[in-house]
Protein backbone atom coordinates (compact mmCIF):
# COMPACT_ATOMS: atom_id res chain seq x y z
CA UNK A 1 0.00 0.00 0.00
CA UNK A 2 1.91 3.34 -1.19
CA UNK A 3 1.29 6.13 1.60
CA UNK A 4 1.92 9.28 -1.11
CA UNK A 5 0.42 7.90 -3.82
CA UNK A 6 -2.83 8.01 -0.98
CA UNK A 7 -2.84 12.12 -1.67
CA UNK A 8 -2.43 12.29 -5.02
CA UNK A 9 -5.72 9.77 -5.65
CA UNK A 10 -7.70 11.72 -3.24
CA UNK A 11 -6.58 15.04 -5.02
CA UNK A 12 -7.16 13.68 -8.74
CA UNK A 13 -10.48 12.34 -7.25
CA UNK A 14 -11.47 15.92 -6.34
CA UNK A 15 -10.62 17.55 -9.43
CA UNK A 16 -12.55 14.58 -11.27
CA UNK A 17 -15.64 16.28 -8.77
CA UNK A 18 -17.08 14.10 -6.16
CA UNK A 19 -18.43 10.47 -7.02
CA UNK A 20 -15.89 9.91 -10.14
CA UNK A 21 -13.93 7.07 -9.15
CA UNK A 22 -13.57 5.33 -12.51
CA UNK A 23 -10.97 2.79 -12.55
CA UNK A 24 -8.64 3.53 -15.15
CA UNK A 25 -6.33 0.24 -15.01
CA UNK A 26 -7.37 -3.03 -16.18
CA UNK A 27 -8.12 -6.13 -13.94
CA UNK A 28 -6.08 -9.83 -15.02
CA UNK A 29 -6.49 -13.08 -13.99
CA UNK A 30 -3.25 -14.53 -15.09
CA UNK A 31 -3.84 -18.42 -15.37
CA UNK A 32 -5.05 -18.71 -11.98
CA UNK A 33 -5.75 -21.93 -10.44
CA UNK A 34 -6.48 -23.46 -6.50
CA UNK A 35 -6.46 -26.38 -4.55
CA UNK A 36 -6.76 -27.11 -0.75
CA UNK A 37 -6.56 -29.77 1.46
CA UNK A 38 -9.74 -30.70 2.66
CA UNK A 39 -10.62 -31.61 6.08
CA UNK A 40 -11.17 -35.44 5.00
CA UNK A 41 -7.30 -35.13 3.67
CA UNK A 42 -8.65 -35.00 -0.27
CA UNK A 43 -7.24 -31.87 -2.77
CA UNK A 44 -9.87 -29.70 -3.67
CA UNK A 45 -9.49 -28.74 -7.12
CA UNK A 46 -11.29 -24.82 -6.35
CA UNK A 47 -10.36 -23.11 -9.50
CA UNK A 48 -8.30 -24.50 -12.95
CA UNK A 49 -6.49 -22.04 -14.82
CA UNK A 50 -8.58 -18.96 -15.12
CA UNK A 51 -7.40 -16.54 -17.60
CA UNK A 52 -9.34 -13.50 -17.60
CA UNK A 53 -9.25 -9.37 -18.57
CA UNK A 54 -11.51 -6.94 -17.24
CA UNK A 55 -11.06 -3.79 -18.59
CA UNK A 56 -11.39 -0.68 -16.53
CA UNK A 57 -15.12 0.20 -16.00
CA UNK A 58 -16.54 -3.21 -16.96
CA UNK A 59 -19.43 -4.57 -14.87
CA UNK A 60 -18.49 -8.66 -14.87
CA UNK A 61 -21.33 -10.88 -13.57
CA UNK A 62 -20.23 -14.42 -13.03
CA UNK A 63 -22.51 -17.79 -12.93
CA UNK A 64 -22.41 -20.96 -11.78
CA UNK A 65 -23.70 -23.89 -9.80
CA UNK A 66 -22.80 -23.77 -5.99
CA UNK A 67 -18.95 -25.00 -5.19
CA UNK A 68 -17.76 -23.65 -8.99
CA UNK A 69 -15.35 -21.51 -7.53
CA UNK A 70 -16.84 -18.33 -8.06
CA UNK A 71 -16.12 -17.30 -4.33
CA UNK A 72 -12.21 -18.33 -4.49
CA UNK A 73 -11.60 -15.97 -7.31
CA UNK A 74 -12.91 -13.02 -6.05
CA UNK A 75 -10.93 -13.72 -2.98
CA UNK A 76 -7.68 -14.15 -5.04
CA UNK A 77 -8.94 -10.79 -6.76
CA UNK A 78 -9.68 -9.25 -3.37
CA UNK A 79 -6.12 -10.58 -2.17
CA UNK A 80 -7.65 -12.22 0.92
CA UNK A 81 -6.10 -15.88 -0.66
CA UNK A 82 -3.19 -16.20 -3.09
CA UNK A 83 -3.78 -18.81 -5.19
CA UNK A 84 -1.80 -22.53 -5.79
CA UNK A 85 -0.67 -21.00 -9.18
CA UNK A 86 -1.11 -18.24 -11.64
CA UNK A 87 -1.29 -14.41 -10.53
CA UNK A 88 -3.92 -11.56 -10.21
CA UNK A 89 -2.77 -8.01 -11.14
CA UNK A 90 -4.59 -4.87 -11.03
CA UNK A 91 -2.75 -2.72 -13.35
CA UNK A 92 1.06 -3.02 -13.43
CA UNK A 93 1.06 -4.40 -9.55
CA UNK A 94 0.76 -7.94 -8.34
CA UNK A 95 -2.04 -8.38 -5.98
CA UNK A 96 -0.47 -9.66 -2.78
CA UNK A 97 -3.19 -8.93 -0.40
CA UNK A 98 -6.37 -6.90 0.60
CA UNK A 99 -6.31 -2.81 -0.51
CA UNK A 100 -9.13 -0.06 0.01
CA UNK A 101 -8.83 -0.27 -4.09
CA UNK A 102 -10.55 -3.11 -4.52
CA UNK A 103 -13.74 -3.04 -2.19
CA UNK A 104 -15.40 -6.17 -1.22
CA UNK A 105 -19.32 -6.63 -0.60
CA UNK A 106 -20.21 -9.94 1.09
CA UNK A 107 -23.33 -11.75 0.93
CA UNK A 108 -24.20 -10.61 4.62
CA UNK A 109 -23.61 -7.33 5.61
CA UNK A 110 -20.64 -7.04 8.11
CA UNK A 111 -21.68 -3.84 9.48
CA UNK A 112 -20.25 -3.13 12.78
CA UNK A 113 -22.97 -3.68 15.38
CA UNK A 114 -21.03 -1.06 17.73
CA UNK A 115 -20.80 1.61 15.44
CA UNK A 116 -23.97 3.72 13.93
CA UNK A 117 -24.58 3.10 10.19
CA UNK A 118 -22.86 6.26 10.11
CA UNK A 119 -19.92 5.62 12.07
CA UNK A 120 -20.02 2.02 9.52
CA UNK A 121 -19.46 4.27 6.36
CA UNK A 122 -17.20 6.40 7.70
CA UNK A 123 -14.58 3.76 8.93
CA UNK A 124 -12.93 3.12 5.34
CA UNK A 125 -11.76 6.47 5.31
CA UNK A 126 -11.05 7.04 8.90
CA UNK A 127 -9.09 4.05 9.12
CA UNK A 128 -7.02 5.62 5.56
CA UNK A 129 -6.62 8.90 7.99
CA UNK A 130 -9.17 10.92 6.04
CA UNK A 131 -9.80 14.17 7.84
CA UNK A 132 -12.99 14.07 9.98
CA UNK A 133 -15.02 16.68 8.05
CA UNK A 134 -14.15 15.05 4.76
CA UNK A 135 -15.22 11.55 5.80
CA UNK A 136 -18.53 12.78 7.34
CA UNK A 137 -19.22 14.73 4.32
CA UNK A 138 -18.60 11.80 2.12
CA UNK A 139 -20.62 9.53 4.36
CA UNK A 140 -23.56 11.50 4.38
CA UNK A 141 -23.34 12.31 0.33
CA UNK A 142 -23.60 7.82 0.13
CA UNK A 143 -26.25 7.64 2.60
CA UNK A 144 -28.66 10.12 0.47
CA UNK A 145 -27.02 8.23 -3.02
CA UNK A 146 -28.61 4.85 -1.25
CA UNK A 147 -31.55 6.08 0.34
CA UNK A 148 -30.39 5.25 3.71
CA UNK A 149 -29.83 9.37 5.45
CA UNK A 150 -32.72 9.28 7.83
CA UNK A 151 -30.75 5.95 9.20
CA UNK A 152 -27.42 7.51 9.92
CA UNK A 153 -28.03 7.32 13.63
CA UNK A 154 -29.10 3.78 13.78
CA UNK A 155 -27.69 0.71 14.84
CA UNK A 156 -27.02 -1.99 12.03
CA UNK A 157 -29.18 -4.39 13.98
CA UNK A 158 -32.38 -1.95 14.16
CA UNK A 159 -32.16 -1.89 10.17
CA UNK A 160 -34.22 -4.69 7.86
CA UNK A 161 -31.63 -6.78 5.53
CA UNK A 162 -32.35 -5.11 2.21
CA UNK A 163 -30.94 -1.65 4.30
CA UNK A 164 -28.12 -3.09 5.86
CA UNK A 165 -27.03 -4.55 2.42
CA UNK A 166 -27.37 -0.37 1.42
CA UNK A 167 -25.38 0.22 4.03
CA UNK A 168 -22.70 -2.02 3.75
CA UNK A 169 -22.52 -0.97 -0.55
CA UNK A 170 -22.45 2.64 1.01
CA UNK A 171 -19.16 1.61 3.22
CA UNK A 172 -17.61 -0.13 0.43
CA UNK A 173 -18.08 3.13 -2.05
CA UNK A 174 -17.19 6.16 0.76
CA UNK A 175 -13.47 4.21 0.22
CA UNK A 176 -14.25 5.71 -3.82
CA UNK A 177 -12.69 1.98 -4.47
CA UNK A 178 -12.05 1.66 -8.19
CA UNK A 179 -12.62 -1.81 -8.13
CA UNK A 180 -15.87 -3.51 -6.41
CA UNK A 181 -16.19 -7.26 -5.74
CA UNK A 182 -19.73 -8.23 -5.03
CA UNK A 183 -20.01 -11.87 -3.65
CA UNK A 184 -23.91 -12.66 -3.93
CA UNK A 185 -24.54 -9.35 -2.37
CA UNK A 186 -28.29 -9.85 -2.84
CA UNK A 187 -28.59 -13.45 -2.72
CA UNK A 188 -30.76 -13.28 0.81
CA UNK A 189 -33.13 -10.51 -0.21
CA UNK A 190 -36.57 -10.92 -1.29
CA UNK A 191 -37.46 -10.74 -4.87
CA UNK A 192 -38.62 -6.58 -4.47
CA UNK A 193 -35.60 -5.60 -2.25
CA UNK A 194 -33.38 -7.09 -4.86
CA UNK A 195 -35.11 -5.36 -7.41
CA UNK A 196 -34.79 -2.35 -6.32
CA UNK A 197 -30.99 -3.34 -5.04
CA UNK A 198 -30.23 -3.83 -8.84
CA UNK A 199 -31.25 -0.99 -10.56
CA UNK A 200 -29.76 1.62 -7.19
CA UNK A 201 -26.48 -0.61 -8.38
CA UNK A 202 -26.89 -0.27 -11.90
CA UNK A 203 -27.43 3.66 -11.44
CA UNK A 204 -24.48 4.24 -9.31
CA UNK A 205 -22.30 1.99 -11.04
CA UNK A 206 -22.97 4.03 -14.50
CA UNK A 207 -22.55 6.57 -12.47
CA UNK A 208 -19.02 6.34 -10.81
CA UNK A 209 -18.15 3.72 -13.37
CA UNK A 210 -15.65 1.62 -11.21
CA UNK A 211 -14.78 -1.81 -12.15
CA UNK A 212 -17.65 -4.14 -10.49
CA UNK A 213 -16.98 -8.47 -10.41
CA UNK A 214 -20.32 -9.51 -9.54
CA UNK A 215 -20.85 -13.03 -8.25
CA UNK A 216 -24.68 -14.12 -8.46
CA UNK A 217 -26.66 -17.39 -8.66
CA UNK A 218 -29.12 -15.76 -10.61
CA UNK A 219 -28.68 -15.51 -14.32
CA UNK A 220 -31.66 -12.99 -14.97
CA UNK A 221 -29.09 -10.59 -12.45
CA UNK A 222 -26.25 -11.53 -13.97
CA UNK A 223 -27.52 -10.75 -17.89
CA UNK A 224 -29.49 -7.59 -16.11
CA UNK A 225 -26.37 -6.15 -14.24
CA UNK A 226 -23.22 -6.89 -16.75
CA UNK A 227 -21.76 -5.49 -19.15
CA UNK A 228 -20.29 -9.21 -19.66
CA UNK A 229 -21.91 -12.41 -17.97
CA UNK A 230 -19.06 -15.67 -17.27
CA UNK A 231 -20.83 -18.91 -16.68
CA UNK A 232 -18.33 -21.21 -14.66
CA UNK A 233 -18.43 -25.10 -14.65
CA UNK A 234 -18.50 -27.35 -11.60
CA UNK A 235 -15.43 -28.22 -9.87
CA UNK A 236 -12.88 -27.70 -10.74
CA UNK A 237 -14.15 -24.00 -11.55
CA UNK A 238 -13.79 -23.32 -15.13
CA UNK A 239 -15.01 -20.42 -17.49
CA UNK A 240 -17.30 -22.06 -20.20
CA UNK A 241 -19.06 -18.52 -21.62
CA UNK A 242 -17.57 -15.25 -21.92
CA UNK A 243 -21.15 -13.76 -23.49
CA UNK A 244 -21.11 -9.87 -23.75
CA UNK A 245 -24.18 -7.97 -22.92
CA UNK A 246 -24.73 -5.15 -24.82
CA UNK A 247 -28.59 -4.12 -24.44
CA UNK A 248 -27.67 -0.44 -22.72
CA UNK A 249 -25.83 -0.31 -26.33
CA UNK A 250 -29.56 -0.95 -27.62
CA UNK A 251 -32.07 0.82 -25.36
CA UNK A 252 -29.68 3.34 -23.97
CA UNK A 253 -28.31 3.91 -20.62
CA UNK A 254 -32.04 4.67 -18.80
CA UNK A 255 -33.17 1.26 -19.13
CA UNK A 256 -34.85 -0.75 -16.25
CA UNK A 257 -36.87 -3.15 -15.15
CA UNK A 258 -38.83 -3.50 -18.63
CA UNK A 259 -35.48 -4.55 -20.13
CA UNK A 260 -35.97 -7.93 -18.91
CA UNK A 261 -39.11 -8.66 -21.44
CA UNK A 262 -37.16 -7.46 -24.62
CA UNK A 263 -36.28 -10.43 -27.30
CA UNK A 264 -32.38 -9.50 -26.82
CA UNK A 265 -32.51 -9.77 -22.96
CA UNK A 266 -34.98 -13.38 -22.78
CA UNK A 267 -32.43 -14.60 -26.26
CA UNK A 268 -28.87 -14.37 -23.82
CA UNK A 269 -31.00 -14.98 -20.85
CA UNK A 270 -31.50 -18.10 -22.39
CA UNK A 271 -28.26 -18.84 -23.73
CA UNK A 272 -26.52 -18.37 -20.81
CA UNK A 273 -29.21 -20.48 -18.67
CA UNK A 274 -28.45 -23.40 -21.51
CA UNK A 275 -24.81 -23.05 -20.53
CA UNK A 276 -25.02 -23.82 -16.92
CA UNK A 277 -27.28 -26.88 -18.17
CA UNK A 278 -24.57 -28.38 -20.52
CA UNK A 279 -22.04 -27.90 -18.24
CA UNK B 1 -29.52 -16.20 31.63
CA UNK B 2 -33.51 -17.25 32.58
CA UNK B 3 -34.34 -17.68 28.85
CA UNK B 4 -38.12 -16.93 28.97
CA UNK B 5 -38.05 -14.13 30.90
CA UNK B 6 -34.74 -12.13 29.04
CA UNK B 7 -36.60 -12.65 25.73
CA UNK B 8 -39.50 -11.19 27.13
CA UNK B 9 -37.36 -8.08 27.80
CA UNK B 10 -35.70 -8.29 24.76
CA UNK B 11 -38.90 -8.08 22.98
CA UNK B 12 -40.15 -4.89 24.99
CA UNK B 13 -36.51 -2.96 24.65
CA UNK B 14 -36.85 -3.44 20.63
CA UNK B 15 -40.32 -2.16 20.73
CA UNK B 16 -39.15 0.98 22.45
CA UNK B 17 -36.62 3.14 20.68
CA UNK B 18 -38.74 2.92 17.56
CA UNK B 19 -36.14 4.29 14.66
CA UNK B 20 -37.58 6.25 12.05
CA UNK B 21 -39.82 5.34 9.92
CA UNK B 22 -38.60 3.81 6.70
CA UNK B 23 -40.34 4.00 3.45
CA UNK B 24 -43.83 2.70 3.84
CA UNK B 25 -42.63 1.80 7.85
CA UNK B 26 -45.76 2.34 10.52
CA UNK B 27 -43.61 3.50 13.58
CA UNK B 28 -44.97 6.00 15.29
CA UNK B 29 -48.83 5.07 14.90
CA UNK B 30 -51.21 4.60 17.62
CA UNK B 31 -51.24 0.28 16.58
CA UNK B 32 -47.09 0.83 17.54
CA UNK B 33 -47.35 2.55 20.49
CA UNK B 34 -50.49 0.43 21.72
CA UNK B 35 -47.71 -3.37 20.75
CA UNK B 36 -45.36 -1.34 22.61
CA UNK B 37 -47.05 -0.71 25.99
CA UNK B 38 -48.47 -4.04 26.00
CA UNK B 39 -44.96 -5.61 25.44
CA UNK B 40 -43.81 -3.09 28.38
CA UNK B 41 -46.93 -4.40 30.33
CA UNK B 42 -46.07 -7.73 30.14
CA UNK B 43 -42.26 -7.06 30.85
CA UNK B 44 -43.63 -5.60 34.29
CA UNK B 45 -46.14 -8.30 35.00
CA UNK B 46 -43.50 -10.59 34.80
CA UNK B 47 -40.84 -8.83 36.35
CA UNK B 48 -43.18 -8.53 39.08
CA UNK B 49 -44.03 -12.03 39.13
CA UNK B 50 -39.89 -13.17 39.65
CA UNK B 51 -39.41 -10.69 42.51
CA UNK B 52 -42.40 -12.33 44.16
CA UNK B 53 -41.05 -15.67 43.30
CA UNK B 54 -37.81 -15.23 44.83
CA UNK B 55 -39.15 -13.67 47.58
CA UNK B 56 -41.19 -15.84 48.52
CA UNK B 57 -38.28 -18.63 48.73
CA UNK B 58 -36.53 -16.63 50.41
CA UNK B 59 -38.90 -16.40 53.14
CA UNK B 60 -40.01 -19.91 53.15
CA UNK B 61 -36.13 -21.00 53.98
CA UNK B 62 -35.59 -18.65 56.50
CA UNK B 63 -38.69 -20.01 58.16
CA UNK B 64 -37.48 -23.51 57.66
CA UNK B 65 -34.14 -22.71 59.25
CA UNK B 66 -35.85 -20.41 62.04
CA UNK B 67 -38.33 -23.79 63.17
CA UNK B 68 -35.52 -26.00 62.31
CA UNK B 69 -33.55 -24.45 65.42
CA UNK B 70 -36.76 -23.40 67.49
CA UNK B 71 -37.69 -26.69 68.44
CA UNK B 72 -33.66 -27.73 68.89
CA UNK B 73 -33.42 -30.27 65.96
CA UNK B 74 -29.79 -29.51 66.01
CA UNK B 75 -27.53 -28.41 68.54
CA UNK B 76 -26.88 -24.25 68.64
CA UNK B 77 -23.26 -24.81 67.88
CA UNK B 78 -24.17 -26.88 64.62
CA UNK B 79 -26.84 -24.54 63.24
CA UNK B 80 -27.46 -21.25 65.42
CA UNK B 81 -30.84 -19.27 64.98
CA UNK B 82 -31.25 -16.59 62.40
CA UNK B 83 -31.13 -14.55 65.43
CA UNK B 84 -27.94 -15.13 66.70
CA UNK B 85 -26.21 -14.76 63.49
CA UNK B 86 -28.31 -11.35 63.47
CA UNK B 87 -26.66 -10.61 66.69
CA UNK B 88 -23.42 -12.13 65.50
CA UNK B 89 -23.29 -9.58 62.88
CA UNK B 90 -24.61 -6.64 64.82
CA UNK B 91 -21.78 -7.02 67.29
CA UNK B 92 -19.06 -7.29 64.57
CA UNK B 93 -20.32 -3.80 63.41
CA UNK B 94 -20.29 -2.15 66.83
CA UNK B 95 -18.74 -1.82 69.95
CA UNK B 96 -19.45 -3.51 73.73
CA UNK B 97 -17.59 -4.09 76.96
CA UNK B 98 -15.01 -5.61 77.09
CA UNK B 99 -16.78 -7.70 79.95
CA UNK B 100 -20.50 -6.87 82.05
CA UNK B 101 -19.82 -3.70 84.03
CA UNK B 102 -16.16 -2.81 82.48
CA UNK B 103 -16.03 0.63 80.74
CA UNK B 104 -13.24 -0.46 78.33
CA UNK B 105 -15.25 -1.60 75.25
CA UNK B 106 -13.89 -3.62 72.41
CA UNK B 107 -15.06 -2.77 68.77
CA UNK B 108 -16.07 -5.40 66.23
CA UNK B 109 -13.81 -8.99 65.85
CA UNK B 110 -10.18 -9.21 65.56
CA UNK B 111 -10.25 -5.66 66.51
CA UNK B 112 -11.63 -4.55 62.86
CA UNK B 113 -15.07 -3.91 61.84
CA UNK B 114 -17.08 -6.45 59.97
CA UNK B 115 -17.44 -3.70 56.76
CA UNK B 116 -13.56 -2.98 57.63
CA UNK B 117 -12.78 -7.12 56.97
CA UNK B 118 -15.18 -7.00 53.88
CA UNK B 119 -13.24 -3.55 52.37
CA UNK B 120 -9.57 -5.22 52.63
CA UNK B 121 -11.05 -8.42 51.05
CA UNK B 122 -12.07 -6.22 48.30
CA UNK B 123 -9.11 -4.49 47.87
CA UNK B 124 -7.11 -7.94 47.39
CA UNK B 125 -10.01 -9.06 45.18
CA UNK B 126 -9.43 -5.58 43.15
CA UNK B 127 -5.91 -5.81 42.69
CA UNK B 128 -5.56 -9.76 42.11
CA UNK B 129 -8.61 -9.46 39.24
CA UNK B 130 -7.77 -5.97 38.00
CA UNK B 131 -4.35 -7.51 37.03
CA UNK B 132 -5.70 -10.50 35.63
CA UNK B 133 -7.64 -8.53 33.51
CA UNK B 134 -4.40 -6.48 32.34
CA UNK B 135 -2.16 -9.25 31.69
CA UNK B 136 -5.12 -11.70 30.91
CA UNK B 137 -6.27 -9.16 28.00
CA UNK B 138 -2.58 -9.07 26.49
CA UNK B 139 -1.66 -12.62 26.80
CA UNK B 140 -5.38 -13.32 25.44
CA UNK B 141 -4.76 -11.48 22.43
CA UNK B 142 -1.37 -12.90 22.00
CA UNK B 143 -2.62 -16.17 21.92
CA UNK B 144 -6.02 -16.26 20.13
CA UNK B 145 -4.02 -14.23 17.00
CA UNK B 146 -0.94 -16.57 16.88
CA UNK B 147 -1.44 -20.53 16.89
CA UNK B 148 1.54 -21.13 17.69
CA UNK B 149 1.74 -18.98 20.74
CA UNK B 150 -1.50 -21.04 21.66
CA UNK B 151 0.03 -24.40 21.25
CA UNK B 152 2.88 -23.54 23.10
CA UNK B 153 1.05 -22.49 26.36
CA UNK B 154 -2.34 -23.60 26.36
CA UNK B 155 -1.46 -26.68 28.49
CA UNK B 156 0.32 -24.55 31.17
CA UNK B 157 -3.40 -22.28 30.84
CA UNK B 158 -4.88 -25.42 31.30
CA UNK B 159 -3.01 -26.46 34.32
CA UNK B 160 -2.65 -23.59 36.46
CA UNK B 161 -6.56 -23.50 35.76
CA UNK B 162 -6.93 -27.11 37.57
CA UNK B 163 -4.62 -26.31 40.83
CA UNK B 164 -6.23 -25.59 43.65
CA UNK B 165 -5.25 -22.71 45.24
CA UNK B 166 -5.21 -24.08 48.70
CA UNK B 167 -2.37 -26.15 47.46
CA UNK B 168 -0.54 -23.72 46.50
CA UNK B 169 -0.96 -20.61 49.01
CA UNK B 170 2.31 -22.52 51.10
CA UNK B 171 4.38 -22.40 48.08
CA UNK B 172 3.47 -18.56 47.49
CA UNK B 173 4.27 -17.46 51.00
CA UNK B 174 7.47 -18.77 51.55
CA UNK B 175 8.47 -17.23 48.14
CA UNK B 176 6.70 -13.83 48.67
CA UNK B 177 6.26 -13.49 52.22
CA UNK B 178 3.70 -13.54 54.60
CA UNK B 179 1.87 -10.25 53.71
CA UNK B 180 0.04 -9.28 50.99
CA UNK B 181 1.69 -9.51 48.07
CA UNK B 182 1.60 -13.10 48.30
CA UNK B 183 -2.60 -13.13 48.85
CA UNK B 184 -2.73 -10.70 45.68
CA UNK B 185 -0.43 -13.27 43.48
CA UNK B 186 -2.68 -16.17 44.90
CA UNK B 187 -6.25 -13.77 43.51
CA UNK B 188 -4.32 -13.20 40.12
CA UNK B 189 -3.33 -16.92 39.61
CA UNK B 190 -6.69 -17.93 40.11
CA UNK B 191 -8.21 -15.41 37.97
CA UNK B 192 -5.98 -15.12 35.16
CA UNK B 193 -6.89 -18.08 33.58
CA UNK B 194 -10.95 -18.13 32.93
CA UNK B 195 -9.89 -14.54 31.30
CA UNK B 196 -7.31 -16.10 29.15
CA UNK B 197 -9.48 -18.67 28.26
CA UNK B 198 -12.50 -16.53 27.35
CA UNK B 199 -10.40 -13.74 25.61
CA UNK B 200 -8.88 -16.29 23.56
CA UNK B 201 -12.07 -17.62 22.51
CA UNK B 202 -13.75 -14.65 21.70
CA UNK B 203 -10.63 -13.48 19.26
CA UNK B 204 -10.84 -17.39 17.95
CA UNK B 205 -14.33 -16.42 16.87
CA UNK B 206 -14.43 -13.70 15.28
CA UNK B 207 -15.85 -14.36 11.88
CA UNK B 208 -13.55 -14.37 8.57
CA UNK B 209 -15.76 -11.98 6.81
CA UNK B 210 -15.94 -8.81 9.95
CA UNK B 211 -12.00 -9.23 9.89
CA UNK B 212 -11.62 -9.60 5.93
CA UNK B 213 -14.43 -6.65 5.14
CA UNK B 214 -11.88 -4.47 7.57
CA UNK B 215 -8.91 -5.03 5.70
CA UNK B 216 -10.66 -4.55 2.51
CA UNK B 217 -11.79 -1.21 3.77
CA UNK B 218 -8.05 -0.34 4.26
CA UNK B 219 -7.55 -1.34 8.09
CA UNK B 220 -3.68 -1.95 8.95
CA UNK B 221 -3.60 -4.95 11.45
CA UNK B 222 -3.37 -2.73 14.40
CA UNK B 223 -6.89 -0.82 13.56
CA UNK B 224 -8.38 -4.11 12.75
CA UNK B 225 -7.38 -5.23 16.43
CA UNK B 226 -8.58 -2.28 17.93
CA UNK B 227 -12.04 -1.49 15.83
CA UNK B 228 -12.95 -4.81 15.35
CA UNK B 229 -11.66 -7.85 16.97
CA UNK B 230 -11.46 -6.47 20.62
CA UNK B 231 -15.31 -5.20 20.28
CA UNK B 232 -16.10 -8.72 18.53
CA UNK B 233 -14.65 -10.36 21.34
CA UNK B 234 -15.91 -7.98 24.40
CA UNK B 235 -19.01 -10.28 25.10
CA UNK B 236 -16.67 -13.22 25.36
CA UNK B 237 -14.07 -10.99 27.76
CA UNK B 238 -17.09 -9.61 29.90
CA UNK B 239 -18.27 -13.60 30.87
CA UNK B 240 -14.48 -14.64 31.51
CA UNK B 241 -14.03 -11.59 34.08
CA UNK B 242 -17.47 -12.73 35.58
CA UNK B 243 -15.90 -16.20 36.09
CA UNK B 244 -12.97 -14.92 37.08
CA UNK B 245 -14.24 -12.64 39.83
CA UNK B 246 -16.76 -15.48 40.93
CA UNK B 247 -13.46 -17.69 41.24
CA UNK B 248 -11.53 -15.15 43.04
CA UNK B 249 -14.56 -15.04 45.72
CA UNK B 250 -14.11 -18.76 46.19
CA UNK B 251 -10.02 -18.71 46.49
CA UNK B 252 -10.31 -15.20 49.39
CA UNK B 253 -10.25 -17.69 52.26
CA UNK B 254 -7.25 -19.60 51.02
CA UNK B 255 -5.62 -15.97 50.11
CA UNK B 256 -6.26 -15.22 53.74
CA UNK B 257 -5.69 -18.44 55.87
CA UNK B 258 -2.37 -16.99 57.10
CA UNK B 259 -2.06 -13.37 58.48
CA UNK B 260 -5.08 -12.55 56.38
CA UNK B 261 -6.69 -9.77 59.46
CA UNK B 262 -8.36 -7.82 58.22
CA UNK B 263 -9.86 -10.23 56.13
CA UNK B 264 -13.71 -11.46 55.61
CA UNK B 265 -12.19 -15.09 54.39
CA UNK B 266 -9.59 -15.17 57.56
CA UNK B 267 -12.79 -13.79 59.72
CA UNK B 268 -14.76 -16.69 58.67
CA UNK B 269 -12.32 -19.22 58.93
CA UNK B 270 -10.74 -17.97 62.10
CA UNK B 271 -14.31 -17.52 63.67
CA UNK B 272 -14.84 -21.34 62.67
CA UNK B 273 -11.73 -22.84 64.25
CA UNK B 274 -13.12 -20.81 67.42
CA UNK B 275 -16.33 -22.49 67.74
CA UNK B 276 -18.25 -18.99 66.89
CA UNK B 277 -20.40 -20.38 64.44
CA UNK B 278 -22.80 -17.55 64.10
CA UNK B 279 -20.06 -15.57 63.19
CA UNK B 280 -19.21 -18.08 60.57
CA UNK B 281 -22.56 -18.20 59.25
CA UNK B 282 -22.60 -13.85 59.04
CA UNK B 283 -19.68 -13.50 57.25
CA UNK B 284 -20.73 -16.70 54.85
CA UNK B 285 -24.02 -14.67 53.80
CA UNK B 286 -21.77 -11.31 53.77
CA UNK B 287 -19.53 -12.79 51.09
CA UNK B 288 -22.43 -14.68 49.33
CA UNK B 289 -24.74 -11.26 49.31
CA UNK B 290 -21.14 -8.89 48.00
CA UNK B 291 -20.57 -11.42 45.71
CA UNK B 292 -23.68 -11.52 44.14
CA UNK B 293 -23.93 -7.74 44.09
CA UNK B 294 -20.46 -7.36 42.34
CA UNK B 295 -21.33 -10.09 39.43
CA UNK B 296 -24.41 -7.98 39.19
CA UNK B 297 -22.32 -5.14 39.08
CA UNK B 298 -20.43 -6.67 35.72
CA UNK B 299 -23.46 -7.89 34.00
CA UNK B 300 -24.48 -4.59 33.91
CA UNK B 301 -21.06 -3.10 32.81
CA UNK B 302 -21.30 -5.60 30.52
CA UNK B 303 -24.74 -4.81 29.10
CA UNK B 304 -23.94 -1.19 28.63
CA UNK B 305 -20.48 -1.29 26.84
CA UNK B 306 -21.96 -4.62 24.81
CA UNK B 307 -25.36 -2.98 23.80
CA UNK B 308 -25.88 -4.95 20.91
CA UNK B 309 -25.30 -8.50 22.54
CA UNK B 310 -27.85 -11.20 21.50
CA UNK B 311 -29.20 -8.65 18.28
CA UNK B 312 -26.01 -8.65 16.13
Amino acid sequence: MSRPAEHIDDATTAQRGPGSTASTQELLLDGVSHHYVAGSGNIVHAVAEATLRIPAGQFVCVVGPSGCGKTTLLKVLAGFLSPSSGEARYGDDVISGPSYQRGVVFQQANLYPWLSIRGNVELGPRFRGVPRKERAERAERLLEMVGLPQFADAKPYELSGGMQQRAQIARVLANQPEVVLMDEPFGALDALTRERLQADLLRIQRQRRQTVFFITHSVEEAVFLGDRVLVMSPRPGRIVLDEPVDLAATYGPEVGVEMKSTPEFIEIRDRVAGAIQIV
Amino acid sequence: MTGGVEMAENVAERAQPAPPAGPGGTSGSDASRDVAAGARSALRRTRRFRFGLQAGVLVAVLLLWWLITAVHLVPALYLPSPGAVLNAFIQANSCRPVAEGLTRTVCGEQNYYLWEHLVASLQRIGVGVGAAVVVGLAAGFLMGSSKWLQIAFEPYLNFLRALPPLGYIGLLIVWLGIGDTSKFVLLFLAAFPPIVIATIQGVAGVSGDRINAALALGASRAQTIRYVVLPSSLPSIFSGIRIAAGFAWTTVVAAELNNGIPGIGALAYLSGTQLNTPLTIACIITIGLVAVALDALIVRAGHLLVPWQGKA
